[in-house]
């Protein structure tokens, strides 16, 4: 499959929005105006894909919430994308009485059930506009699409799935089949998209394996049922009959709990981290926010800013894996590069005002004419350059902000040392007892790993030490119950996992005086340069796409959907190493992650995918609640 | 390689060759909501209740028929009309010519030129027609959402007007360039146009407009008559003194004006390219000014807000100081009243 997944999402999402024909390449073309009703589920699986500009550009008029008050407007067709769920169909009955519009077009997200189905009918049949409805489909779109090769299942109602809501002592067996329900779906909505069906692994014993066996029972009724089967047609496209499959691999949450909680280096995860980031967008406030002299004086009037970072920002795909300071680099050479293009641009008038004399040279005049179009043609390119260096300028300063006032280095060399288990040059208790160095969450957050990653429990007498130093700083201790408890599960299971040896080598104290065009001055932030090394995640992906032997890995359990005997056997059949991966953690998971997935991943494809998407706080959030129980 | 049985292999395959190859990963329901529709109805007939259709077939035909849609779908179609005159007549309108003259597709000038008209004038008609509805959008009171609707539909049918426009002036430019080059290669010899037998530099195979051949020919003409008639006057010299000469002087200004006017009109034709491709430049700067009258106007307003602000600031400052001087006078006032109220008081005692 040589397009990515959100390269096949945005086609089927334009296919869509074309009325569910191919869009036509012509590009002057008549222009059929429509309209598009989503739900926020919609929503959600939109924004990150498509903009308004390229919305309107296909005809779209009005977006509108679906549970919005929404006027009549005749002569125009409706697009609806939306969840099947019962307020929807309701609402949608209600427009269809209302008549709000000419012709309807439902697209529902996931598949619809009949019963559902026959609601509307019998609204349309109330209301006589059966004939409006022009068309239903179910598009199997249900999960949102970040990155060329990252996917969330749902940004609504995370907390329905959230790692909380799996791991909680309270759950009852209904709740846990709703979940793995919801989860599975929407699995399967992304295979559809895919096109493929994959060979499935996972481990025992957790919930990653419950998503396994319903996640391959519901593909193999898919695959037997011949007239309804969904992966006929396009997965074998003409040229493209692949004899690989590609490997899920499913993975938990449980297995490495320290991850979520590191604080972390490169660009993206760190404004994951530390900023308000939601759906490729990031949410900041401008004007001195975190300046803690100003307290004293009149608040600065704080403006609320939104960002989008997109696929179309070169600089952004180029950087967001890079570590902090490689970035603050770039963006510097940006800039130069963009000064020099707007100087060129200003020479080209004084060209102008001396040329205009001679006449007999009309292909001097005519190539002079030809620059100044090229020059002014150019202009918006400049332009939007300019945005996008002044946007990157703005967040990075603010990242830089937050880890300057927390001293997120330190914490970041800190935990690595932890991680791989090599010398520790200071104390835990040195750093917790420290006043300046960051906030109480991220002395719970070193702590923590320290707990998690260490070989033995520290003695009773270090660890009422260490909960005083934490309480002193104001750190609520419930996370670290809940941790106790899932070591103590943990241990009865497989060795606790190793994190690769890496090592930090920090190239010293690096201050630089900047020249007057840069705003960063990265005096006292250490220059940390990041050693390749290998999460649990990614070296259990690196076993099973390799089927290299490990004693971790070689107890997986193997499904194909394919194979007409459901078999239980955990003999893999296929001894060559995959080409196409795609990882998915039950319970939650994050960038640092994912990046070190696209690290690894040179040459093979890896799709990573989480249930939900969070950072250090959100999960040190949802420990608390299960600690507290 | 594959891991499924070879069954599977064989089952896929008449899959794929049963099943239409089509990208579709939504699956179509409609025809399962019609049968729903079926299965509503029986199950309704069966219950017993019965629906008023016929009353609303005839309410949902007399359904206003508002306006705005039919007329922006007219205007789509002119605009489609023109999009496909243009492209029909493209190859005509824009080919330099072959080399046989006697191309019957070839289009003269004359046509060129009523073509661009006739697009002129339509391309005014259509913007016209598309302010004028925006207008009767911003009038009409409706909704808010169908005054977006509406503008955005309005926008819509710009672009695409904008797109076939540019289509137009596309093969304009290419004309008119096409035009002044061949001006230049095929120009005429300059200065001394009377010099008989100078070799013309012309390539008699490019196609010429029909006054370039004429000028020619009637240079070429007066060049032999005048060649025959010295040999003529040659040979009769001797009869008249002044005339032959007069006569030759007149031929030789005659040229002279001739090819003067042939110069002009060479310059004129150069003129015109210069103008068109000026003219484009103007527009793309007409509409970055325009881009920016906007921005002008809001950093107006806000610099006519903070002249206000500062006046009103001037204002309280000065009650400020008025209110503190006038504080500081009570002060002293009652300072002095306090001491004189002790030294009455120490006098009263003593």
């Amino acid at each position: 499959m040589a397009t990515s997944i959100r390269e096949k999402q945005t086609a089927a999402l334009k296919r869509m929005l074309n009325f569910n024909t191919p869009p036509l390449k012509n590009a002057a073309a008549e222009p059929v105006w429509k309209v598009l009703v989503y739900d926020r589920f919609g929503q959600d699986i939109i924004s990150p894909l498509l903009s308004v500009k390229e919305l309107r550009d296909m005809g779209i008029t009005l977006h509108l919430l679906l549970h919005s008050d929404r006027d009549p407007i005749p002569d125009v067709p409706a697009i609806y994308f939306l969840m099947p769920t019962e307020e929807n169909i309701d609402r949608i009955c209600q427009d269809l009485r209302n008549q709000l519009y000419e012709s309807y077009y439902f697209n529902f997200i996931s598949a619809i059930s009949r019963s559902k189905l026959e609601d509307i009918a019998s609204a349309a049949l109330a209301a006589n506009a059966v004939s409006q409805v022009t068309k239903v489909f179910d598009q199997y779109l249900n999960f949102i699409t970040l990155e060329d090769d990252m996917f969330i299942l749902c940004h609504q109602n995370k907390e329905l799935i959230s790692y909380h809501a799996i791991n909680r002592a309270d759950i009852q067996d209904t709740d846990m089949e709703t979940i793995m329900d919801t989860i599975v779906d929407s699995l399967f909505c992304f295979f559809v998209t895919l096109g493929a069906v994959p060979i499935i692994r996972c481990p025992r014993g957790n919930a990653a394996e419950m998503v396994a066996v319903k996640l391959d029972k519901k593909l193999r009724e898919n695959l037997r049922d011949a007239r309804n089967s969904l992966f006929t047609g396009d997965g074998m496209a003409a040229g493209q009959f692949s004899f690989q499959r590609p490997l899920f691999v499913l993975a938990d949450r449980n297995m490495d709990m320290a991850t979520p909680l590191h604080h972390t280096w490169t660009y993206q995860a760190l404004i994951h981290d530390v900023l308000d980031f939601h759906l490729n967008r990031v949410m900041m406030e401008e004007g001195g926010a975190t300046d803690a002299s100003s307290a004293g004086a009149r608040p600065k009037k704080k403006i609320k800013k939104m960002y989008d970072l997109t696929a179309a920002d070169r600089f952004w795909q180029k950087h967001k894996g890079s570590p902090f300071p490689e970035v603050a680099e770039s963006v510097q050479e940006e800039l130069d590069t963009y000064r020099a293009q707007e100087d060129e641009v200003k020479r080209l008038k004084s060209i102008m005002g001396l040329e205009g004399e001679d006449e007999g040279a009309i292909s001097m005049l005519s190539d002079n004419t030809a620059k100044l179009t090229s020059a002014v043609s150019s202009l918006p390119e400049l332009l939007e350059k300019k945005r996008l260096i002044d946007l990157h300028t703005n967040v990075a300063t603010a990242v830089l902000d937050h880890i300057k006032s927390r001293k997120l280095d330190v914490y970041f060399e800190y935990e690595e040392k932890l991680m791989s288990k090599s010398t520790l040059d200071k104390s835990l208790l040195d750093i917790i007892s420290d006043p300046d160095a960051g906030t109480p969450e991220d002395k719970m957050r070193l702590f923590l790993i320290y707990y998690i990653t260490a070989q033995q429990p520290p003695s009773e007498f270090d660890l009422d030490q260490y909960k005083k130093a934490l309480l002193d700083t104001g750190c609520d201790l419930s996370p670290l119950t809940y941790i106790k408890q899932w070591k103590a599960f943990t241990k009865m299971a497989a060795t606790p996992a190793n994190y690769g040896n890496s090592g930090v080598k920090p190239m010293g104290l690096f201050s630089r005086v900047m020249n007057t065009g840069s705003q960063f001055v990265m005096e006292g932030v250490k220059n940390l340069v990041l050693k390749q090394h290998n999460l649990p995640v990614t070296r259990i992906l690196d076993n099973l796409m390799e089927m290299k032997s490990h004693p971790e890995t070689d107890d997986y359990r193997y499904f194909d959907p394919k194979m007409l005997r459901g078999s239980e056997s955990s003999i893999p059949r296929n001894k060559n190493p995959f080409q196409e991966a795609i990882v998915f953690v039950v319970g939650g998971g994050n960038y640092i992650e994912y990046q070190n997935l696209v690290d690894y991943a040179k040459g093979r494809r890896v799709v990573y995918g989480c249930s939900e998407l969070f950072n250090a706080s959100q999960f040190i959030k949802q420990l608390s609640q299960l600690g507290q129980k | 390689m594959m891991t499924s049985s070879p069954d599977d292999v064989s089952v896929c395959l008449q899959r794929t060759v049963s099943r239409c190859s089509c990208l579709d990963m939504a699956v179509d329901i409609t025809v399962l909501f019609k049968a729903s529709v079926k299965t509503v109805k029986t199950r309704n007939k069966a219950i017993g209740i019965g629906f008023d259709s016929t009353k609303d077939e005839i309410f949902k035909r007399s359904r206003p028929k508002s306006g705005f849609s039919p007329r922006a779908k007219e205007v789509i179609t002119n605009i489609t009309k023109l999009k496909d005159f243009l492209l029909q007549h493209r190859k005509d309108y824009v080919s330099a010519g072959s080399l046989l003259s006697t191309d019957h597709s070839r289009m003269t000038d004359s046509e060129r030129d009523q073509i661009d008209q006739d697009a002129q004038i339509f391309m005014r008609t259509c913007s016209e027609a598309i302010k004028q509805l925006r207008n009767e959008v911003e009038k009409q009171v409706t909704s808010v959402q169908i005054k977006e609707h509406r503008g955005a539909v309005l926008d819509l049918i710009e672009m695409y007007l904008k797109g076939v426009c540019k289509l137009y002036s596309e093969q304009r430019a290419i004309r008119v360039k096409r035009m002044v080059d061949k001006k230049r290669l095929s120009r005429l010899a300059p200065e001394h146009p009377s010099r008989v037998g100078k070799p013309k530099e012309v390539e008699p195979t490019q196609e010429k407009s029909v006054k370039e051949e004429s000028s020619e020919k009637s240079v070429f003409e007066v060049t032999t008559t005048q060649n025959n008639s010295v040999n003529l006057w040659e040979e009769g010299k001797v009869e008249d003194e002044l005339s032959p000469e007069e006569i030759q002087m007149f031929e030789q200004e005659n040229q002279r004006l001739v090819s003067e006017m042939n110069n002009m009109v060479d310059e004129v034709r150069q003129i015109e390219g210069k103008v068109v491709e000026i003219s484009r430049l103007q527009e793309i700067f007409a509409e970055k000014v325009l881009q920016q009258e906007t921005e002008i106007d809001s950093i107006h307003q806000l610099v006519v807000g903070a002249t206000e602000n500062v006046k009103e600031g001037n204002e309280d400052i000065r009650e400020a100081i008025k209110n503190n001087a006038g504080f500081r006078v009570w002060i002293l006032f009652f300072l002095v009243m306090c001491s004189f109220s002790l030294l009455f008081l120490d006098w009263y005692d003593s």
